[in-house]
């Protein structure tokens, strides 16, 4: 077997030529801007993931979720995401001070297509934005705003392929240490103890 | 819940439509004037509308919704997303801005106010009381005027002049707060309706404990949590839906000690709404 470090790479041109050119119509549907199809999908939808990167180009991609349609569409080629209380590490906000451009994957449960939103993104505190993302009487403190740049529907393959949405694959988690179980190896404490300050913490959402 | 299907949607205004619910299990609950009900949009947002239609018909229930520029999803959702035909659960009616008997009314309403006015001045006219509406809105206005005439007075209202012209009457008053602020000042005893929590300072947020007198056991409830969730998470599982001191749809019975109410109903004694409220006292005691 080849060492990990020494895995043959494929130059993007090679890449390209064994993967052939992708067919006019898929090139055709990247629009520009949020369609009334592309609306009603970000309305639906209670989770993506933002990928951003630093200055130099490193990435990084979170999870971003709340009720449906908690990404809401200012004008056909602006969004705007609230920041949720999380780990307060702040990835995406550092990375977006860095380095403006920004990629999402909307999610609607249930579908199998997805719908990709790229563009540049800014963090606002403006308090008209801020007011329509209240939730428990309690507005965000920031906003990330994208300028959307391009928009398109992703094909349902990976999701088909993945079974993601089939309620069987929930058994997948059954399998896995609880997230207390993962840290307590790193922190050397009680796995309950840590299951439990995960789920006092996971009670305040906002 | 009761369940209904979105028969059609209708354009009242520019940024108004009119929803007709018809019930899908036979004859919705009834209803007197002044009621609202909790509609669950498919985005899992719940939000509270007054019904504006004939209570006389329970074949269908009507509300009216206008398209908040700064909605955060559920007037949105109504204006651009919702699609007849659907099936949507709404709540049973509630009664916060119920119409009391009286030789003489004045109703004042701003914009989307109208609504819970509309079957409360149908009611007021079929009990032969003098009435008289003053309105600065759109919808609705030409329907009103032209079912009661000289009755509805349009645009922007003077208070000082309604109140020296009606000392006598009993009156509504249900719009923007700034409407509403101005009228409580204005008249010696208004019946309002807001349609968002007023803006108001408390004093800091600090802890209490609740005794749960149905099913026993006390809870303590930390400064940063409200009272509402800190009952569900201790599993007395109570309902509720706007969460912001205005639906009324978490009430709970208070048997032992001092609530500090801070909604914008008005609880009735022995009442309060744990969504927003919390306690004077170091301790309540909840019929939960």
């Amino acid at each position: 077997m080849t060492s990990t470090n020494t895995l043959p790479r494929v130059s993007a041109a090679e890449v390209r030529a064994r993967l052939g050119e992708p067919e006019e119509m898929i090139k055709a549907k990247i629009g520009d801007r949020i369609d009334p199809h592309a609306r009603r999908f970000i309305a639906h939808s209670p989770f993506l993931t933002l990928a951003t990167a630093d200055a130099a180009g490193r990435a990084d991609c979170s999870p971003r979720g709340d009720y449906p349609g908690f990404v809401k569409v200012l004008d056909g080629r602006t969004l705007a995401l609230p920041d949720r209380p999380g780990n307060k590490i702040a990835d995406s906000f550092r990375n977006i001070g860095e380095n403006d451009g920004v990629g999402l994957l909307f999610f609607v449960p249930g579908m199998r297509e997805t719908l990709r939103v790229n563009g540049s993104a800014y963090v606002t505190d403006d308090p008209d934005v801020l007011a329509r993302m209240r939730t428990e009487a309690k507005a965000p403190v920031l906003a990330i705003v994208v300028d959307v740049a391009e928009v398109y529907f992703h094909c349902g393959r990976a999701l088909i392929r993945s079974r993601l949405w089939d309620p069987a694959s929930r058994a997948l988690a059954a399998e896995l240490p609880s997230a207390g179980e993962i840290a307590a190896e790193k922190m050397n404490l009680e796995p309950a103890l840590l299951d439990q300050l995960l789920e006092d913490g996971y009670r305040k959402l906002y | 819940m009761q369940k209904t299907i979105l028969e059609r949607i209708e354009r009242v205004t520019d940024d108004v439509v009119s929803l007709v619910l018809r019930g899908d299990e036979g004859p919705l609950a009834p209803w007197e004037p002044g009621a609202h009900i909790d509609l669950e949009l498919p985005n899992w947002l719940t939000r509270q509308y007054s019904l504006c239609g004939d209570p006389g018909d329970l074949s269908a229930y009507r509300i009216a919704v206008r398209h908040d520029p700064l909605s955060r999803g559920g007037s949105e959702y109504v204006h651009l997303f919702l699609q007849p035909g659907r099936t949507l659960p709404v709540s049973l009616p509630r009664n916060h801005f119920p119409l009391h008997p009286a030789a003489e009314y004045l109703f004042v309403a701003g914009g989307i106010g109208i609504t819970p006015i509309v079957p409360m001045l149908r009611s007021a006219v079929a009990s032969g009381a003098a009435v008289t509406l003053a309105y600065a809105g759109r919808p609705f206005a030409a329907e009103l005027s032209s079912a009661y005439g000289e009755r509805v007075r349009l645009g922007r209202p003077d208070l000082a002049a309604l109140a020296a012209e009606f000392p006598a009457a009993d009156v509504y008053c249900c719009g923007p707060a700034s409407m509403v602020d101005a009228a409580e000042a204005a008249f010696p005893a208004v019946h309002t309706e807001r349609f968002e929590p007023t803006r108001r300072t408390f004093g800091p947020d600090t802890p209490f404990e609740v005794g749960c007198a149905r099913s026993g056991g006390t809870i303590q409830v930390p400064a940063d949590e409200s009272l509402l969730d800190a009952l569900n998470h201790a599993g007395r599982q109570v309902p509720s839906a706007c969460r912001e001191g205005v639906c009324g749809s978490c009430e709970v019975i208070v048997l032992e000690g001092e609530p500090e109410h801070r909604d914008d109903i008005g609880a009735a004694a022995g009442r309060m709404y744990p969504c927003v409220s919390r306690a004077l006292s170091p301790r309540l005691v909840l019929d939960v």
